[in-house]
C-alpha cells in the first residue's frame, strides 16, 4: 500500500466532508409537512465521510513499511492521450463528431505506437465517418456536424 | 394469471424479432468483452449502456427497456462466458472471476485438452445460466411478494444492509470500501432534491441542477480506468496461446463433470443472490469445494476437468443469482448489477417488488431472453470458440483509442453536454488512481444509484414518526436488517483483530496454489 497516496486521499477526502457538511448548513432544515428537511442526509453522509477519513488518514501511519516496488510507468503515452482527450472533449461541439473523432483516433494510435500509419487511418476514418452517419442519418441520434465550416460530415 | 403464464408471455417478448438481435449482440458483445484482457463484465456493460439508450431511442419506453436490458444482460452473462477462454488459453484471465479456472484450465490447455476445457466450461455455464433461471422464476415471486410490504423504514435499512454488505466484501481495507460508499451518496446529493424540490450543492451552475450523472460517472470510472491502466502500465500478454484441437469432450470428462456441475451451478446461485458476495467468491468457493470432495485431490491443479467445470459453472450461475436482489428488492449486489440498475431508472422503470406486476412484459421479458441467450451462447461458443481466440491478439494500440471514442460518443449522445464529457475524463484519470491504490469502485457506483432512493425512503420514514430516528429500530424487519448490517462491519474488524498471520497465509494456500 502505499503511505503517502493514501494520507493524502484522506487528506482529500476529509475536505470533501467539510465541504458537503457546510454546504449543508445553507440547505433548508425543514420541508413542508415534515420536521426533517434536506439538509439532514448530506450532513449525515458529510460527517459519517469525514469520520472514516480521519481513521483513514490515522491508519496510514501504521502501515508496515513495505519495499517500493519500482514501476516503470508510461507517463508521456498517458499524457499525451489525456491531453489529446481533453482537447477531444473540449472541441467535438464546435469542430464537429466526425472529424475531431477522426484527428483524435489518429493521434491515439499513433501514441500508443508508432507506425501502421496506413492501418490506422483506416481505421480512424471507418469509424468516425461509420459512427456518425450510422447514428446521425441511420438511428437519428444528432451528433455534432461540421457542415458549418467543411460542407460535409 | 400465475408465473407459467407471464413467463409465456415473456417468450413472447423475447421472440419479437428486434429483442432476439438484441440479445444475440449483447452475448456475442459480451463474449468479446470476456475474451479482450481488460475489459470485464462491468466495463462492458458500463461502456454499452449509452449505447444501447441511443439504439433503442425508436421504441416505446416500455420496449425500449425490455431490450435495452435484455442487451445488456446478455453483455453481462456473455462476458463470463467468454472470460474463461483467456484463462484456459493464456493462463490469463479475463476477467477476476475467472480466476480459479487458470489453475487447471491452463494445465489441460498445456496436455493439448484446451479444447475439452473450453467446451466443458461452455457446457457448464449454460447449465449453469438455466438453472440460475430456473431459482430466478421460484424465487422472484415470494421474494417480491415479502418487499412489498416494505415500508420506508423497511426500505431504508435493507439499502443500508446493501450497501455495507458490498463495502465489506471488496477490496482490501473496509475503510476505503466505506470512504468510497459514503462518497458516492455524496455524489448522489448534488442537484435537486427530489423530496422538497430544494437545489443543493449547485452553486447556481446549471448543468448541476440535474444532478452528477450517473452513466457518465460509471463509464468513466470503469471503462476510461481500465484503459489509462493498461496505457501506464503497457501491460503485455505473455506466453503463447495454446492450440485448440478437439472441440467436444469425451464421454468420460462428461461423466467426471456432471455431479461438480449440478454442486456448482446450485452453490454459485446461492452465493450470487447474497449482496456484495459475486461470481469471484462464488468460483473460488466451487473449486474448493469441488477439491474437498474429490476422492483424488492431488489431481486439482495438474489438469483436472473438475477443476475448469466447477468454477466456470459458479461464476455464470452467481451472475444469474445476481440479478435476484436486483429485480426483486430493487437493491443491486454488485458493480455490474448496479450499472443495470442504473439502465433500469434511466428508462424510468423502478426495479423492485412492483417492477413483477407494473412491468412485467420487461422483466419477464428479460428473464424469457436470458434463455434464449444461454442457447445461443452454447451454440456460438462451441464453433466459434477458435475464433474467438483469435480476439485475444487484438493490438492494444487499437483497442485502447476506440474504447477512449466509444466511451466520449456513449456519455455526449445521452447527455448531450461538454460538462459531461470532462467529468468523464477525470472520473477515467481519478477511477485509474482510486483502483490502483486499493479504492474499491463498486461501492461508489452502487451508493451513487442507491443514494436517492436511500435518502427518499429516510425522509418518508422520517416523516412518518415525526423525526423521530427511532423508527429504524422500532419497526422489527428494519430492525433486524440494521443489526445483520452492522455486524457486517462489526464481525470481519474482530475477525480480523484476532486472525494471525499464520491463519492468513494458509487460507491464501488453499484458495490460490491448491
Amino acid at each position: 500500500m502505499d503511505r503517502m497516496f493514501d494520507r493524502y486521499a484522506g487528506i482529500l477526502f476529509f475536505a470533501v466532508a467539510a465541504f458537503f457538511i457546510i454546504g449543508s448548513r445553507s440547505i433548508s432544515t425543514n420541508s413542508y409537512g415534515s420536521s426533517v428537511g434536506p439538509n439532514i442526509f448530506p450532513l449525515g453522509i458529510g460527517i459519517l465521510l469525514g469520520l472514516v477519513s480521519i481513521r483513514l488518514i490515522y491508519e496510514t501511519f501504521r502501515y508496515q513499511n513495505e519495499e517500493k516496488k519500482e514501476e516503470k510507468l508510461e507517463y508521456k503515452r498517458f499524457g499525451t492521450l489525456l491531453a489529446a482527450s481533453v482537447l477531444y472533449c473540449l472541441f467535438l461541439e464546435n469542430i464537429g463528431y466526425a472529424v475531431t473523432t477522426f484527428l483524435f483516433l489518429l493521434i491515439g494510435f499513433q501514441t500508443m505506437k508508432k507506425g501502421g500509419i496506413v492501418a490506422s487511418l483506416l481505421i480512424s476514418v471507418t469509424f468516425s465517418v461509420g459512427v456518425f452517419y450510422i447514428f446521425n442519418n441511420l438511428l437519428n441520434v444528432p451528433l455534432p456536424s461540421s457542415s458549418n465550416w467543411l460542407g460535409i460530415l | 394469471m400465475n408465473t407459467l403464464d407471464f413467463l409465456l408471455q415473456g417468450f413472447s417478448v423475447a421472440f419479437q424479432w428486434q429483442n432476439i438481435v438484441f440479445a444475440f449482440v449483447g452475448v456475442l458483445i459480451g463474449t468479446a468483452v470476456g475474451v479482450l484482457p481488460g475489459i470485464g463484465p462491468m466495463n462492458g456493460v458500463a461502456l454499452l449502456l449509452p449505447i444501447t439508450a441511443s439504439l433503442t431511442a425508436g421504441l416505446s419506453p416500455e420496449n425500449a427497456a425490455a431490450s435495452a436490458l435484455i442487451l445488456l444482460a446478455g453483455i453481462y452473462y456473455g462476458a463470463m462466458y467468454g472470460g474463461s477462454t483467456t484463462s484456459i488459453l493464456l493462463n490469463t484471465p479475463g476477467e477476476s472471476a475467472s480466476v480459479m479456472t487458470t489453475l487447471d484450465g491452463y494445465q489441460m490447455a498445456k496436455n493439448g485438452r484446451a479444447g475439452a476445457a473450453l467446451a466443458i466450461s461452455a457446457i457448464g455455464s449454460f447449465v449453469a445460466g438455466i438453472v440460475a433461471l430456473v431459482g430466478l422464476i421460484l424465487l422472484a415471486k415470494p421474494l417480491s411478494k415479502i418487499a412489498i410490504n416494505f415500508g420506508p423504514a423497511e426500505y431504508f435499512a435493507l439499502m443500508v444492509l446493501g450497501l455495507l454488505a458490498v463495502s465489506g466484501l471488496v477490496g482490501k481495507s473496509m475503510t476505503k470500501a466505506l470512504i468510497m460508499m459514503l462518497s458516492g451518496l455524496a455524489l448522489g446529493t448534488i442537484g435537486i432534491d427530489a423530496v422538497s424540490g430544494s437545489a443543493r450543492f449547485t452553486f447556481d451552475v446549471p448543468v448541476l441542477y440535474s444532478g452528477m450523472s450517473f452513466l457518465t460517472i460509471a463509464v468513466g470510472l470503469f471503462a476510461l480506468g481500465e484503459v489509462f491502466k493498461t496505457v501506464l502500465e503497457n501491460e503485455k500478454l505473455d506466453g503463447r496461446i495454446a492450440k485448440i484441437n478437439r472441440v467436444m469432450p469425451t464421454k468420460q470428462d462428461m461423466k467426471d463433470s456432471a455431479m461438480p456441475i449440478a454442486r456448482s451451478s446450485i452453490l454459485g446461485f446461492l452465493v450470487g443472490v447474497l449482496p456484495g458476495a459475486g461470481a469471484t467468491i462464488a468460483s473460488s468457493f466451487a473449486y474448493v469445494m469441488e477439491k474437498k470432495i474429490s476422492k483424488d485431490p492431488s489431481k486439482f491443479g495438474k489438469g483436472a476437468i473438475e477443476g475448469v467445470a466447477a468454477p466456470e459453472t459458479a461464476n455464470n450461475a452467481a451472475a444469474g443469482g445476481a440479478l435476484i436482489p436486483l429485480l426483486t428488492l430493487g437493491i443491486p449486489g454488485s458493480g455490474t448489477t448496479a450499472i443495470m440498475m442504473g439502465a433500469f431508472i434511466m428508462y424510468n422503470i423502478q426495479p423492485g417488488p412492483l417492477l413483477f406486476t407494473n412491468h412485467p412484459n420487461v422483466v419477464w421479458g428479460l428473464i424469457a431472453s436470458m434463455f434464449v441467450g444461454n442457447l445461443m451462447l452454447l451454440i456460438l461458443n462451441m464453433p466459434l470458440v477458435k475464433i474467438f481466440a483469435k480476439l485475444i491478439d487484438t493490438p492494444i494500440k487499437y483497442l485502447m483509442p476506440l474504447i477512449i471514442a466509444f466511451s466520449v460518443f456513449g456519455v455526449y449522445a445521452v447527455q448531450y453536454t461538454r460538462f459531461d464529457l470532462l467529468l468523464l475524463i477525470a472520473c477515467g484519470v481519478l477511477g485509474y488512481f482510486l483502483a490502483k491504490n486499493d479504492f474499491p469502485l463498486p461501492p461508489l457506483v452502487l451508493a451513487l444509484v442507491l443514494g436517492p432512493m436511500l435518502e427518499n425512503n429516510m425522509m418518508r420514514a422520517l416523516t412518518l414518526s415525526n423525526g423521530d430516528y427511532m423508527i429504524f429500530l422500532q419497526k422489527p424487519v428494519s430492525a433486524v436488517f440494521l443489526v445483520i448490517a452492522a455486524l457486517w462491519i462489526i464481525v470481519p474488524m474482530i475477525l480480523k483483530a484476532k486472525k494471525k498471520k499464520s491463519t492468513q497465509s494458509k487460507i491464501k494456500k488453499e484458495l490460490f496454489v491448491g
